[in-house]
C-alpha cells in the first residue's frame, strides 16, 4: 500500500495546532503585514473617493459608450465573482467528496470567496446610471401600480443569484468559524477579546451535542452551497448568453463560465496561499506543498476546459454559418482587440501547461507566477467577452472602440484595494486555517501502522 | 403675437389673510362626509364589531379603502372628489403652518384670446439663409417659438427645411447674442476690445450725423426681403449711398455667364424634377448650391417613380453630397471642369452634329481641342464622356447640365458657365429645366463690386460704411480689416459681436427673424411673409427701422413707425397690384398671414434661348499639374454664419461623418504617397501662406485635390463656435476677377503632428452584410425586389396584438439623399443635447436619428449609400426583455416606449439592441443649457436627467396631439395627420409614417405592396416597425446583385441562426 503524505507536517500536537493557528490573531502585526495593509488601505480609500466622484458626476467618467454599454465595471464584476468560486468549491464540494486535503485551505478560500463577492457585488450596483434607485431591481411591494420587476431579465436573475450566493457563502463561512472562535475565546487573555470572540462563537461549548448539530448543519450547508457553485456563474453567464449579441448568445456559456470561475478562483487561492505562507511561516506545515500541488492540478484541468471552450466557440461560430457570429469571433482573434484575446489565450491556456511537470507543480515561484497569469488572463477573458463582442456587432456604422479612462483604471485597481484590505484584516482577526478541521486529520491518536484508516 | 403674454407670476403669500380663512371654512363646509359603511360581516377589531362610537369617528377620518378607485359605491368618494380635496387640504395645510408658503401661479394676467396653455400655435413665416428661402411654420408654446416646421403651402420650399433652417431657431436663444447697441471705442484711442453699451438714441444721433456727411456705402449680404430691398433703395435715394451686395459663396459667375450667353444678368431657377438626365459639374445642388433643399425635393420627385427615374451624372472635385447620390460619379479636379463641359459639347455638337452650333465652324474648331477630353481627364473608361453625351442627347429637351458653387470659382468660372449654357441651349433644355423667366432674385452678390468697395475704402472714398448681415472681416481677413481702418465711421448691424462687429464703431443689434416682421421673395413672384412669434428678447431693432432712422427717409415706407407698418405699406403699395389681388388689402393681409405666402412656380415651357459662344473660341484644355485647392461650404455650417449653434457643429458631415472640425480631405493614394494617416497634420503652402491642418483621407477623391471646408475657424462666433477648426477663407484668393475658391496650386507636406478628428462613424463598409440594399435600375426592372434576400422566418410564440393603431415607418433609400435635415429636426423636437467633441470621440453622441453612410465598391472610386437609422420599434424588441425594471415596454400601438423615470440605467437594452439606436445620458446634460437656451425646449418632451436611456419615440407627443384632436372633433384619425419631426422636414419625402392597421394608409401600402420594402436585419427577427426601401442606381454599366452571390449560397444551407 502506498503511504499517503501526511496532510499536516511537523508532527504537530493538538496544542501546537491551536498555538500555530491562533498566533497571528494573538500577536502584534509584523512590519510586513502593516506595510501591506497600509498600502491596501490607501488603495481602498482611493477607490472610495473614485466611486464618490463617479456617483456624483456620472457613469460617463468611465470608458463605456455607445456601442459598448458595459465595460470595466461588468468585466471586473464577473472577474471577482469568478474568483469567489474556488472558496465554495473547496469548502462545499470537496467536503462532500471527503477530500481531506481541503481542510487547511478551506477557511482562507472561503474568506476569499466572501470578500470577492463583496467586491464584485458593488459593481452592478454602481454601474447603473442612477445607483440611488438600485432598489428598484428588487421585487418589493410598492404603490406604483404596483410596478413589478421584469422577471424575464437576466439582470434580475443576477440580483437573486449573487445575493443568494453571498448570503449562503457568508453563513457557511461563519458556521465553520464558530468552533474556532470558541477556541480563541477560551484562549483570550483580556476581557474585550473574550467578549468579542465570545459573542462570535455564539455560546459554543464543544459538547457532543454541539458537535452533532454543528456537523449536521455544516453538511446541510455544504449541500446547499454545492448547487450554488454551479448556479451563480451559470446565471452570471446568462447576462450574456440570454442576450442576442453575437459573441454573447452562445449555449456553451454556463459550463464555460463555471469552469473559468473555478480556474480563476484556484488561481487566486494559489496567489493568496503563497503570500500567506510567506507572511506566516508557521502555516507552511498546514498548507503544504502537497496542497498546492493538488490545486495546481485543478488549475491545469480547468485551464484545459477553458481552452476547450475557446476552441469550441470558434468552431461553432464557423459551423453555424451565421455571418455575424463568424465575424464576432474572427474579430476577437484578428480585430483591433486581438491583443486582449491573445493575452487571454496565452495566460489561460498556455501558461498552466507548465504544470504537466511535477517540479513546476511543486515550485512556489513557478506557481505564483502562473497564478498571476491566470488572474490576468481571466480578467481579459471577461474583457474579451464583454468589450470585443459589443464593439463590433450587426451594423458596421455603430462600430466603435472602448474609451478607457483614468476612472476605469481607478475602479479596477481600487477594487483590489478593497479586497486586500478585507483579506489582510481577516488574516489578523480570524483563524486563517480551520483549527477544528485540521485536528481530526492529524495522526495524533491514530494507528499509523495499519489498522483502520482515518 | 405674444404681446399679452406674461410669464408665470408667482405670488408668495405667507400670512393668514382673511380670504384664506374664509376659503378654508368654505372648503371644510363643502367637504363631503365620508361614512364608514363597510360590510359588517367582517371586522378588524372588537371596537368595530361593537360599533364603538370612537371607532366610528376614527373610521370616518381614515381611508381604509383605496381613495384612488375611479368610482365608489353610492355614498363613497369619487376619485376626482378626492383629488380636489387633496389639493385643498394641501393648500390648507400649508396655510396653517409656515412650512410651505402659498405660491399662486397666475398663468396670464390677461389671457390672450388664442392661447390655450399646453396647446401649440403655428405661425406662418419665412427665413432666408443667405441663399435659399424657406416657408416656415413657427411652432410656439406659451408665447415662445420652439420649432421650425416647413410650410407645405410655400410654392418653392413646399414643406421642406434644411438642417441649417431647423437649427436657426436656436440662434434666437443664443446666450452670446448682442443684447443692446454698442459703441466701440477704438477711435477714441482705446483698446479695440472696449465696447460700451449705448442707447438707441445716442447711436442714432451719431449715425445720422455720419450718414449726413455723405460718402455712404451700404454693404449687405444677399437680401431676399422685398421690403428691405425697397427700404435700401429709398435709403440710397435719400443719402446717395452705394449698395454693395456680397456673400462669399454668391453665384455671380452664373449671372455673368447668363449675361455673356444670353444678354441678361440673372440667376435662373432650375427644375431638377423635369430632367430625365442631370449632369452636374461640381454643382452640389443637393448639398449647398443655391437652393439645395428645394432641389432635393425636385430631385426626389424625378426619382420617386422608379421605372421613370432620372439619371444623375456627377463630375465631382470633392466628395459632395450630390456626388454621393450620383448614379455615375466621376472624380475630377477643379482645373478639369471646363474640359468636362467642353468635352461634352464636343460629343454633342461635333460628333453627334446636334443643334445649330453644328454649323458654327469656329466653335467646332475650338471644341476639337477637346476631342480627347476623356483621355485628358484620365477616366478609366475612355468612352465615358461619349456615353454621358448620348444619355443627354437621348433626353434632349429634358435634361439638365449644371455647374457652379465655390468648387468652380476659379479663373475659368465664367467660361464654364458659358459652356454650360451652350450645352443646355444645344440640348434644348433652356427654358424647361433652366427657367430664366423665374429667377433667383435675391442672389445678387458680386465679388467684383466687393473689390471695387475695398479699393474705394483704401482710397478713402468711403466715409461711412454700413454693414448688414454679412461678416466680411471673417471671410476676408486683414485685406478687409485694413480697408476698414480707412473708413471714418463703420456701423454694423447683426446679432453677435463678431469679427466685423468688433472692428465697427457702432454696433446696432438686429432682431432675430422670429422677433420681427419681414418678408421674402424666393423666386420671382413667390413671396412669403415673416411674422414675429416672440417679443424681442433684448434691446434690439429691425434693420428696416435702422435704415429709416439713419437715412431720415421721407418716403411713406421710411416714415412708418414700426417694422409691421413698413411691411404692410410695402405689400399694400407695391405688391398688391402686381399680384393681381382684387379685394381689399385687409382681406388680402389676413389671408396672407394665414397662408404665409403667395405666388407659384411657372410651369409653362419657355422658348430655348440661343447661347452666344464667342467666349469659348479660345478655350484650351487646362493641363494643370500638382495639388489643387478646393474650398467648399458644408451642409452643416454653410458659409459659417451659424457656427455658434451647437446642433450644427455636432451634425455629422453627410459624407465624412466628422463633427466639430474641418480638415483637408485628400485621396487614399495621396495619403499613402505622403505617408499620412487620418488626423495627421499637413503643412499646406499657398503663395506666402503656410497653415497646418489635419487631413481626412477621403475615398473617391481625385489624387490631386486638397479639399477644405469653409465656415470654421471663427474667432468671435461665440462660446460654441470659437476656435472650432481653422479658417479656410484664408486660402481664398482675391483678384479683380473675383474671389477664387478652387484650382489654385498648393504644396503639401507632412507636418509630423497628430490631431484627432471626431468621427461618429468609425467603420465605412457594410462588410458584405445586407444593410443598405442596392440594385441597378435594370435589375429592378427584371425583379422589383432585386437584392432583397427573404428569409423563412417562423416563431413559436404568439405575436403582439394591435387592435387599434399600429404605428410604422417606411424610409425610401432611393430618394434619401443624406441631407441630414431630419437629424436636426429631431434634435429640436425632442430636446436632444449636444455633447461636444471630447465626448463624441468617446462615442457619446445623442442623436436619436443618425444617417449611416457606407462606401461601396473600389475605395478609390467609392460610391456612397445613406441610411437613416432610428429606433426600429421592433415587435420582438430585444431591449424590452432585458430591462430588469420594465423601463422600456411595448405599447398596444406597437411603440417601443421608454419610461425615463423608471429607468435605472443598466444599459442592458442598448447592448441587446442590434441597431444600437439607444442613447444614454452619461452626464447631466441638462445642466449645460444656458438659461436662454432652455426656452427653446419643447415642453411636450421630457428633458432627460442623467443615467437614463433615451431613443426615438416616433414623436409620440405628436401622435398623442393628433389623436386628441381627432377625438375632440369626433372623427377617426386620418392618414398623414401624424407627421414625425424627421418626416415633416424631409425635403425628399423619403420618410412615410402612419398606421399599418389602416389598409389605406400610405405606409401600409408601401409595406404590403412595394417589392422594394425590406426590414433591416430581417433574419434577426426583431420584426421592426421601420422598413427600408431599396436604393436603385440608374446605371446600366453596373451589376450590383450578381445572380448567385455568397450570401444566397449560405442561405441555402438554411442556417440563419
Amino acid at each position: 500500500m502506498i503511504k499517503r503524505n501526511p496532510l499536516v507536517l511537523g508532527n504537530k500536537t493538538l496544542k501546537d495546532v491551536s498555538d500555530d493557528i491562533c498566533a497571528p490573531v494573538e500577536s502584534m502585526p509584523s512590519g510586513g503585514w502593516l506595510a501591506m495593509f497600509l498600502s491596501a488601505k490607501a488603495l481602498f480609500i482611493y477607490y472610495i473617493i473614485s466611486i464618490g466622484i463617479l456617483i456624483s458626476t456620472g457613469i460617463g467618467l468611465l470608458g463605456v459608450n455607445n456601442p459598448i454599454g458595459w465595460g470595466t465595471m461588468i468585466v471586473t464584476f464577473v472577474f471577482w465573482i469568478g474568483i469567489g468560486h474556488a472558496g465554495t468549491l473547496i469548502s462545499a464540494i470537496l467536503f462532500l467528496f471527503r477530500q481531506k486535503w481541503r481542510t487547511s485551505v478551506a477557511r482562507t478560500a472561503e474568506a476569499m470567496t466572501v470578500f470577492a463577492v463583496m467586491t464584485a457585488g458593488l459593481f452592478p450596483l454602481l454601474h447603473t446610471g442612477r445607483p440611488w434607485f438600485d432598489y428598484w431591481l428588487l421585487p418589493y411591494p410598492n404603490q406604483r401600480g404596483p410596478l413589478w420587476t421584469n422577471f424575464r431579465s437576466p439582470l434580475l436573475w443576477d440580483v437573486f443569484a449573487v445575493s443568494t450566493y453571498a448570503t449562503v457563502s457568508m453563513v457557511f463561512w461563519y458556521i465553520g468559524l464558530i468552533p474556532d472562535f470558541a477556541t480563541l475565546r477560551d484562549r483570550a487573555q483580556n476581557k474585550t477579546r473574550k467578549l468579542i470572540y465570545g459573542i462570535l462563537s455564539m455560546g459554543w461549548r464543544g459538547s457532543s451535542r454541539d458537535w452533532s448539530h454543528y456537523e449536521m448543519l455544516y453538511l446541510l450547508l455544504a449541500g446547499l452551497s454545492t448547487p450554488l457553485v454551479l448556479s451563480v456563474h451559470t446565471i452570471v453567464s446568462f447576462d450574456f448568453a440570454v442576450s442576442n449579441l453575437p459573441g454573447w448568445h452562445t449555449t456553451i456559456f454556463p459550463p464555460y463560465f463555471v469552469a473559468g470561475a473555478i480556474f480563476s478562483g484556484f488561481g487566486m487561492v494559489i496567489t493568496l496561499m503563497t503570500l500567506v505562507r510567506m507572511g506566516f511561516p508557521q502555516f507552511k506545515d498546514y498548507i503544504t506543498i502537497d496542497h498546492m500541488e493538488v490545486m495546481n492540478k485543478i488549475i491545469m484541468t480547468t485551464g484545459l476546459l477553458v481552452g476547450y471552450a475557446y476552441a469550441s466557440e470558434m468552431f461553432i461560430a464557423w459551423y453555424s454559418g451565421n455571418p455575424y457570429e463568424r465575424y464576432a469571433f474572427l474579430n476577437r482573434a484578428l480585430g483591433p482587440y486581438a491583443w486582449s484575446y491573445w493575452i487571454m489565450v496565452s495566460c489561460n491556456v498556455l501558461s498552466p501547461q507548465i504544470f504537466w511537470f511535477k517540479a513546476a507543480r511543486r515550485s512556489i515561484p513557478v506557481m505564483f507566477v502562473v497564478s498571476i497569469f491566470v488572474n490576468i488572463g481571466m480578467w481579459f477573458e471577461r474583457f474579451v467577452i464583454t468589450v470585443t463582442s459589443l464593439h463590433r456587432d450587426f451594423l458596421p456604422s455603430n462600430w466603435g472602440m472602448y474609451g478607457w479612462s483614468w476612472m476605469d483604471t481607478s475602479i479596477l485597481v481600487g477594487s483590489f484595494g478593497m479586497f486586500f484590505t478585507l483579506f489582510l484584516l481577516y488574516l489578523r482577526l480570524f483563524p486563517a486555517v480551520s483549527i477544528a478541521e485540521v485536528k481530526p486529520v492529524l495522526h495524533v491518536g491514530k494507528d499509523v501502522k495499519g489498522g483502520h484508516h482515518g | 403675437m405674444s404681446e399679452n403674454h406674461q410669464d408665470h407670476d408667482h405670488n408668495h403669500d405667507h400670512d393668514h389673510s382673511p380670504e384664506i380663512e374664509a376659503q378654508k371654512r368654505e372648503i371644510l363646509s363643502k367637504r363631503p362626509k365620508p361614512t364608514a359603511g363597510r360590510d359588517e360581516r367582517y371586522w378588524n377589531s372588537l371596537e368595530q364589531w361593537g360599533k364603538d362610537p370612537e371607532f366610528q369617528k376614527l373610521a370616518e377620518q381614515e381611508f381604509l379603502t383605496s381613495p384612488l378607485q375611479e368610482e365608489d359605491k353610492a355614498d363613497g368618494w369619487a376619485r376626482r372628489e378626492f383629488l380636489k380635496l387633496m389639493g385643498a387640504s394641501l393648500a390648507l395645510g400649508s396655510a396653517g403652518c409656515l412650512r410651505r408658503p402659498v405660491q399662486k401661479i397666475v398663468p396670464y394676467a390677461k389671457q390672450p384670446e388664442e392661447i390655450t396653455l399646453g396647446q401649440a400655435l403655428n405661425y406662418s413665416s419665412t427665413w432666408f439663409d443667405g441663399s435659399e428661402t424657406f416657408g416656415l411654420l413657427v411652432k410656439t408654446r406659451e408665447g415662445r417659438p420652439i420649432k421650425y416646421e416647413g410650410h407645405p403651402q410655400h410654392a418653392f420650399s413646399r414643406g421642406a427645411l434644411s438642417a441649417r433652417a431647423q437649427a436657426h431657431l436656436l440662434s434666437c436663444y443664443d446666450p452670446d447674442r448682442l443684447q443692446a447697441p454698442q459703441h466701440n471705442l477704438q477711435k477714441e484711442g482705446r483698446a479695440n476690445a472696449e465696447t460700451v453699451s449705448v442707447t438707441w438714441g445716442q447711436l442714432d444721433e451719431k449715425v445720422r450725423a455720419a450718414v449726413a456727411n455723405g460718402g455712404v456705402t451700404l454693404l449687405t449680404g444677399q437680401v431676399a426681403s422685398p421690403t428691405l430691398r425697397q427700404m435700401i433703395k429709398d435709403f440710397q435715394t435719400e443719402t446717395r449711398a452705394q449698395h454693395i451686395v456680397w456673400e462669399p459663396t454668391n453665384p455671380e459667375s452664373i449671372a455673368l455667364g447668363q449675361e455673356a450667353s444670353y444678354g441678361t444678368k440673372l440667376v435662373p431657377s432650375y427644375r431638377f424634377d423635369r430632367a430625365q438626365v442631370i449632369v452636374s459639374v461640381d454643382a452640389d445642388f443637393l448639398g449647398t448650391w443655391l437652393t439645395p433643399t428645394a432641389f432635393n425635393k425636385q430631385f426626389a420627385e424625378g426619382r420617386r417613380n422608379v421605372e421613370g427615374m432620372s439619371e444623375l451624372v456627377v463630375f465631382d472635385s470633392h466628395y459632395s453630397l450630390t456626388g454621393a447620390n450620383a448614379d455615375k460619379r466621376f472624380k475630377i479636379k477643379p482645373s478639369q471642369q471646363l474640359t468636362v463641359v467642353m468635352g461634352l459639347l464636343y460629343e454633342v455638337v461635333v460628333k453627334a452634329g446636334h443643334s445649330s452650333f453644328a454649323a458654327n465652324t469656329e466653335f467646332k474648331e475650338a471644341l476639337s481641342a477637346f476631342e480627347n477630353a476623356g483621355a485628358l481627364l484620365g477616366f478609366s473608361d475612355p468612352k465615358a464622356l461619349e456615353k454621358v453625351a448620348q444619355s443627354l442627347l437621348k433626353a434632349k429637351g429634358q435634361s439638365l447640365v449644371v455647374a457652379g458653387g465655390t468648387a468652380t470659382q476659379n479663373q475659368d468660372a465664367l467660361l464654364l458657365q458659358v459652356a454650360v449654357n451652350a450645352l443646355n441651349s444645344a440640348l434644348g433644355n433652356d427654358g424647361y429645366t433652366v427657367v430664366y423667366g423665374q429667377s433667383q432674385v435675391a442672389l445678387t452678390g458680386s465679388h467684383q463690386a466687393l473689390h471695387q468697395l475695398v479699393d474705394d475704402m483704401m482710397a478713402g472714398k468711403v466715409k461711412t460704411l454700413l454693414i448688414h448681415s454679412v461678416n466680411p472681416v471673417y471671410y476676408l481677413g486683414d485685406w478687409f480689416a485694413t480697408a476698414l481702418t480707412k473708413v471714418e465711421t463703420v456701423i454694423y448691424t447683426g446679432s453677435h459681436m463678431d469679427e466685423t462687429a468688433i472692428k465697427a464703431d457702432f454696433v446696432a443689434p438686429d432682431h432675430h427673424s422670429v422677433e420681427t416682421w419681414g418678408d421674402s421673395e424666393a423666386l420671382t413672384g413667390i413671396y412669403a411673409i415673416q411674422q414675429p412669434t416672440i417679443q424681442p428678447m433684448y434691446d434690439t431693432r429691425s434693420i428696416l427701422l435702422g435704415l429709416s432712422q439713419w437715412g431720415k427717409i421721407s418716403s411713406a415706407l421710411g416714415k412708418a413707425e414700426s417694422d409691421y407698418e413698413m411691411v404692410r405699406i410695402y405689400w399694400k403699395d407695391r405688391l398688391l397690384s402686381s399680384l393681381g389681388f382684387k379685394g381689399s388689402f385687409e382681406d388680402f393681409w389676413l389671408d396672407l398671414l394665414q397662408k404665409g405666402s403667395v405666388g407659384a412656380l411657372k410651369n409653362e415651357r419657355e422658348s430655348v434661348r440661343t447661347a452666344r459662344v464667342e467666349k469659348l473660341y479660345g478655350a484650351k484644355p487646362n493641363k494643370q499639374e500638382g495639388f489643387e485647392l478646393l474650398l467648399y461650404p458644408t451642409v452643416q455650417l454653410g458659409q459659417g454664419e451659424l457656427s455658434n449653434i451647437g446642433w450644427l457643429q455636432e451634425l455629422p458631415d453627410p459624407i465624412t461623418k466628422i463633427v466639430w472640425d474641418n480638415y483637408a480631405s485628400i485621396s487614399i493614394a495621396t495619403a499613402e504617397k505622403l505617408g499620412l494617416a487620418e488626423g495627421d497634420k499637413v503643412e499646406v503652402g499657398m503663395n506666402d501662406l503656410r497653415i497646418k491642418v489635419p487631413v481626412h483621407i477621403q475615398p473617391g477623391l481625385h489624387d490631386d485635390v486638397v479639399a477644405m471646408a469653409l465656415g470654421y475657424g471663427r474667432t468671435r462666433a461665440g462660446r460654441i463656435g470659437n476656435g472650432v477648426g481653422f479658417n479656410a477663407y484664408n486660402l481664398m484668393t482675391h483678384t479683380q476677377g473675383g474671389c477664387y475658391f478652387s484650382g489654385q496650386s498648393l504644396s503639401m507636406k507632412s507636418a509630423k503632428e497628430k490631431y484627432t478628428l471626431a468621427n461618429v462613424q468609425g467603420h465605412h463598409t457594410m462588410e458584405g452584410r445586407a444593410i443598405v440594399i442596392e440594385a441597378t435600375l435594370q435589375e429592378y426592372l427584371k425583379d422589383k425586389s432585386a437584392g432583397i434576400h427573404k428569409h423563412k422566418i417562423f416563431s413559436i410564440w404568439p405575436h403582439h396584438r394591435y387592435d387599434g393603431h399600429k404605428w410604422a415607418m417606411s424610409v425610401d433609400l432611393n430618394v434619401c439623399t443624406g441631407c441630414s435635415a431630419c437629424v436636426v429636426a429631431c434634435q429640436s423636437e425632442n430636446n436632444i443635447p449636444i455633447v461636444g467633441k471630447k465626448y463624441v470621440l468617446q462615442g457619446r453622441e445623442m442623436h436619436w436619428i443618425r444617417i449611416d453612410r457606407y462606401y461601396t465598391g473600389n475605395p478609390s472610386e467609392a460610391e456612397t449609400v445613406f441610411q437613416p437609422v432610428m429606433c426600429q420599434h421592433c415587435d420582438n424588441a430585444p431591449c424590452e426583455t432585458v430591462c430588469p425594471v420594465l423601463a422600456t415596454v411595448h405599447s398596444n400601438e406597437g411603440l417601443n416606449e421608454m419610461v425615463y423615470n423608471r429607468c435605472v440605467g443598466t444599459r442592458y437594452c442598448v447592448n441587446n439592441c442590434p441597431y444600437k439606436v439607444r442613447r444614454y445620458n452619461w452626464f447631466n446634460y441638462r445642466k449645460t443649457l444656458e438659461k436662454s437656451e432652455a426656452l427653446a425646449l419643447n415642453p411636450e418632451v421630457t428633458v432627460r436627467t442623467r443615467g437614463v436611456m433615451e431613443k426615438c419615440t416616433f414623436c409620440v407627443q405628436r401622435i398623442k396631439t393628433a389623436k386628441d384632436t381627432a377625438k375632440q372633433e369626433g372623427r377617426a384619425l386620418k392618414d398623414g395627420e401624424v407627421k414625425t419631426a424627421c418626416q415633416q422636414t424631409c425635403p425628399t419625402e423619403a420618410i412615410v409614417f402612419g398606421d399599418v392597421n389602416d389598409p389605406k394608409s400610405r405606409v401600409a401600402q408601401l409595406f404590403k405592396e412595394d417589392p422594394r420594402s425590406y426590414s433591416l436585419l430581417e433574419e434577426f427577427h426583431a420584426a421592426p416597425a421601420v422598413r427600408y426601401m431599396t436604393k436603385i442606381r440608374n446605371n446600366s454599366e453596373r451589376v450590383i446583385n450578381a445572380p448567385h452571390h455568397q450570401h444566397h449560397e449560405e442561405a441555402k444551407k438554411g442556417d440563419h441562426a
